[in-house]
């Protein structure tokens, strides 16, 4: 938790106290190794700084998880949410429909979105959204199911409350703290396939960077300067371990 | 001779002493039954010696001469494997789901080192404990066991093994009065033909009296009162047995003084409900099937009979809050709108108690807020104050302190948190409470209180009362007129001094019988 914390503080404002921009070339210092004078990390192959470029690699990659997490959870939530309610044949409609697009592959999605629309950050959000709202709107069907026999929810019902405020106000908060839970697991899962698109060079676009086109680039030149590998590697192992733990945590307190 | 002994018996879980050195004995082919509230200590008197809880003994406990206070893990398995067997509370979760009941019972025979037993042999093991059809049985898996033949067939490997101590952790709380009834007569006969000694825990003391050779009252980790069944149940020495034996409801106790009854306020008339059979297209099974009820003002009706009847699908069909396939209610002589289509002021006149009184609050919500919940749907004209002043009146109302008003469910006792929802539902000032097992779920002196409360409010309010349970003699406590169902059908209706006197039905005489 502490330990998250500190990257994504040091992330998000890091960049302003380093001399060097992430995207600025530094000529006469190009494949400068580690703790060179400037460049506390050394430069990768076109001489830009190293520190500077993980730090905001790590600023992108956190960004991206946040937001498509924040769009599967808001997708996931309703949806779930008023199937679990609903039941019945709409319960099935629904859930199907999770089905079918579960069964797409993911990649072939992505790829066709970047020929139709062109590359562009915007649309990882959106692939990567598209997918990790499958789970959490199955997640939440699940508790609503569950919720829905529970005597409360019918003493509400007997004390007038109409649908929509039973689901609100006592419903979404008693299952809040699985879909938080649950939220917390998806980040890591979008940060994993956020390098992975970008590492395929399908994801975000240079002269910007990310953890996994950093890792990428570390990849290539790892026989000649395997720092530009392990730190942006480092970052991310750490990064992925906080939040699995924060989320198995929080779901192993929160489940039914 | 004697099997048992135990001697200054202390037990302590977490630094927290739950048994203050008790004295009690077994002898072979008798039983003894450890009687008390919720916390009383009794379950882990049972448990705990036996190394089957976290727990730390001290004091003295022989069996059969052998100390198993400090003896190791190794020598208490072997002794439990071959002397004793267990019947937990609990028959839906104790059998492994996977496993039919034939292979369950062939492990439970071996598990102390006798030979494999035949089929006949096991068969013969499940007619003892009164299973129909036992060979059948055996290739059965558990959930095709009502919960009542679930509790026999664990019964079987209970004693498959032939122990001499029949340790029975609350055998019958989860099931109906008429099995809770079976079970026991069965338990008893079983001691008797294989002399066993039976070391019996409930919360009952009626039940339980009658079937137990001994009792010993638990209270707060000490026996206060124990001796012979008849002795204790006929002339209670201490007070709080006293207590015990008065709060729980009986059939021959002093009839309780009703108000009469008025106009009538609820007339359902051919009310059916059917439910999806799981799997696919596998059919429906019919709920409730046809069943007409009149409730009068200021009267009060129970729906008796065992699980599985239909008492509580028609009592929420007939609330609007639970499916209906067809039939008409009416409420003062108007018919009552459908469960999607019931306006505020209908909703008001009609509000429910149900069994889990802790499950039947929102665990995030403050008991201000739950109280106040059906006012600020159902009565919009109030403003804030004048909800609020209501929730102090209503909390006052049911006995309940103003300072747990700002509590979680969670931080309440079983017995605060029914009456917060009994406040819940006077909120709105209901003229018909719908009360679903509303004290089966609480120990018997709290269950009594409950309904000592229930009656006052009857009479203070002129409440009409719809009353769904099992127990004739709770019904008895509160209700002018008794309806028995069976499989979805009315079976038997009447005043309720008729009906427990003269039964005329088989279902409803099995009920008296139960509550005897």
């Amino acid at each position: 938790m502490l330990v998250l914390a500190a990257i994504a503080f040091t992330a998000l404002l890091g960049p302003l106290a380093i001399d060097w921009r992430y995207d600025a070339i530094d000529w006469n210092a190009v494949h400068a190794a580690p703790f060179s004078p400037g460049h506390l990390l050394g430069t990768d192959s076109v001489g830009r700084d190293l520190l500077a470029r993980t730090l905001v690699g790590t600023r992108v990659t956190l960004g991206v998880a946040a937001a498509a997490a924040l769009v599967a959870l808001v997708v996931g939530v309703a949806w779930g949410a008023v199937a679990g309610w609903c039941g019945g044949r709409i319960d099935e409609a629904m859930m199907r429909i999770v089905d079918a697009l579960y069964a797409l592959p993911f990649m072939f999605v992505v790829i066709l979105l970047m020929v139709v629309f062109g590359r562009s950050i915007l649309l990882v959000f959106i692939g990567i959204g598209l997918v990790e709202w499958l789970t959490m709107a199955r997640v939440v069907r699940g508790q609503m199911l569950a919720l829905r026999e529970r005597p409360f929810v019918t003493a509400a019902e007997a004390a007038g409350a109409p649908p929509v405020t039973i689901i609100l106000r006592h419903m979404l908060p008693n299952l809040a703290g699985v879909a938080i839970a649950y939220l917390l697991l998806t980040i890591p899962q979008v940060v994993m396939i956020e390098s992975f698109l970008s590492f395929l060079g399908l994801g975000v676009q240079e002269p910007m960077t990310s953890l996994g086109i950093l890792i990428k680039d570390g990849a290539d030149d790892m026989d000649m300067a395997p720092h530009a590998l392990l730190l942006p590697g480092v970052v991310m192992v750490t990064l992925l371990l906080c939040l699995t733990r924060l989320g198995e945590k929080l779901r192993d307190r929160f489940t039914l | 001779m004697t099997l048992l002994v135990a001697e200054g018996l202390t037990i302590v879980i977490g630094g927290r002493q739950i048994v203050h050195g008790i004295d009690f004995f077994i002898e072979a082919g008798r039983s003894l039954a450890l009687v008390g509230a919720s916390g009383s200590g009794k379950s882990q008197t049972c448990l705990a010696p036996f190394g089957l809880s976290a727990a730390t003994v001290t004091g003295s406990f022989l069996f059969d001469d052998v100390e198993l206070v400090g003896a190791g893990e190794e020598k208490l398995r072997h002794i439990r494997g071959r002397d004793i067997g267990f019947v937990f509370q609990q028959p839906l979760t104790a059998l492994t789901p996977h496993l039919t009941i034939g292979a369950q019972l062939r492990e439970a025979w071996t598990q102390a080192g006798a030979q494999r037993p035949s089929r006949a042999e096991m068969a013969a093991a499940l007619d003892r404990v009164g299973l129909d059809r036992p060979g059948e049985r055996l290739d059965q898996y558990p959930h095709r066991l009502s919960g009542g033949q679930r509790q026999r067939a664990l019964i079987a490997m209970a004693i498959a093994h032939k122990p001499r101590l029949l340790v029975a952790d609350e055998p019958t709380t989860a099931l109906d009065a008429v099995l809770r009834t079976e079970i026991m007569a069965l338990l008893r006969r079983l001691t008797v033909e294989q002399g066993m000694a039976m070391l019996l825990v409930s919360h009952e003391l009626a039940t339980v009296a009658h079937h137990a050779d001994d009792v010993a009252v638990l209270h707060d980790g000490r026996i206060v009162e124990s001796g012979p069944a008849r002795q204790i149940l006929g002339a209670p020495k201490s007070d709080y047995a006293r207590a015990l034996i008065a709060a729980s409801p009986r059939l021959d106790g002093p009839a309780p003084i009703l108000g009469p009854a008025g106009a009538p306020l609820i007339e359902a008339r051919d009310v059916a409900v059917s439910f999806a059979r799981p799997g696919w297209r596998s059919g429906r099974l019919e709920a409730v099937a046809g069943v007409d009820l009149d409730i009068a003002e200021g009267e009060a009706v129970a729906i008796v009979g065992g699980s599985g009847s239909g008492k509580s699908t028609l009592a929420r069909a007939i609330a609007r809050l639970g499916p209906i396939d067809s039939g008409e209610v009416r409420w003062r002589g108007a018919p009552l709108p459908s469960r999607k289509s019931m306006r505020p002021h209908n909703r008001a006149g009609l509000q429910p108690v149900f069994q889990d009184p802790v499950a039947s609050l929102d665990p995030l919500w403050r008991v201000r807020d739950i109280v106040a919940e059906p006012l600020r749907q159902l009565r919009p004209d109030l403003v804030d104050a004048a909800v609020a002043a209501r929730v102090e009146k209503m909390l006052a109302e049911v006995g309940l302190d103003p300072a747990l008003a700002n509590r979680r469910p969670s931080g309440l006792s079983g017995g605060q948190a029914q009456r917060v929802a009994i406040a819940r539902a006077l909120s709105p000032d209901p003229a018909l409470l719908l009360l679903d097992e509303a004290t089966s779920a609480l120990d018997v002196l709290v269950a009594g209180t409950i309904l000592d409360l229930l009656g006052e409010l009857q009479r203070r309010r002129g409440l009409s009362i719809l009353m769904i349970t099992h127990d004739l003699a709770v019904a008895r406590r509160l209700c002018h007129r008794i309806v028995v169902m069976d499989a979805g059908m009315i079976v038997e209706e009447g005043p309720t001094e008729r009906l427990i006197e003269t039964p005329r039905h088989e279902v409803t005489r099995r009920l008296v019988e139960a509550s005897r």
